[in-house]
């Protein structure tokens, strides 16, 4: 009888592993930020009245606070998946892999600090009135 | 029933990525423009509707619902497959993905192309 190896017994947290890991989580959030944003939106239908209502509780601190993460989210996920697809399509992208991860996350992150922190400081001034 | 145990094959694959792509440009353009970045401010109706009165606005925002929901259901279904192994399960999720898909679809439809400011 053949024993499992171990590696399909656990996860091993590489690189990889945790890179696949968060697009799975980003993109689950994602999907069901989408349904309530298509729903949101949708509103405008309803014409000036009814869409500002609805704009309005969206854009209340709570709200402003989450959209930094949604932020976040997006950007993880738009950049981690170009890094798949860089390295499904070339042989150097699969030796350099852990390379490309860090400067995927580098854009990511100074793109992340340019939207965040203008959203931010819009929280606090929501937050203060 | 016996239903398929793949994750659609190669076109799934293939349209994923690239939609991927697509949805990449698409938001960069959708978060400079619509929300304004990195300036930001408050979004009200006399913001948003004379944009989306316009065909340009239109064509993009259909293209974006479009690639959206295939991205984001598509990849719901390759993680379902991952972690529901019954085919009959698998077959009523199948379709309810498919279902709230074409809801959505319609809704985003019905919100952008009737649309006058």
């Amino acid at each position: 009888m053949l024993e499992k190896p171990s590696v399909i017994r656990h996860y091993r947290w590489h690189v990889g592993t945790i890179a696949w890991l968060l697009h799975r989580i980003t993109g689950l959030l994602l999907i069901f930020y989408l349904v309530l944003h298509i729903w949101v939106i949708h509103h405008i239908s309803q014409g000036p009245a009814g869409f500002n209502k609805v704009m309005g509780v969206v854009q209340t601190p709570i709200f402003l606070l989450l959209e930094i993460g949604l932020l976040g989210c997006v950007l993880y996920h738009a950049f981690n998946g170009l890094r798949i697809i860089v390295i499904e399509f070339s042989k150097e992208g699969v030796e350099a892999h852990k390379q490309i991860y860090a400067a995927m996350m580098a854009v990511a992150i100074i793109l992340f600090l340019i939207g965040g922190v203008p959203m931010f400081i819009h929280f606090l001034h929501a937050l203060a009135g | 029933m016996k239903f398929p145990r793949t994750s659609g094959g190669f076109y799934a694959w293939l349209f994923q990525r690239l939609t991927g792509i697509l949805l990449v440009i698409l938001l960069l353009i959708h978060f400079a423009v619509t929300h304004n970045l990195p300036k930001g401010g408050t979004l009200t109706y006399a913001v948003v509707a004379p944009r989306l009165a316009t065909a340009t606005w239109k064509v993009f925002d259909l293209m974006f619902l479009v690639c959206a929901l295939f991205h984001g259901l598509n990849g719901v279904w390759m993680v379902i497959q991952d972690y529901v192994h019954s085919e009959t399960a698998q077959m009523w999720i199948y379709y309810g993905l498919c279902t709230l898909g074409l809801i959505l679809l319609i809704l985003g439809a019905i919100t952008v192309i009737p649309f006058k400011a």
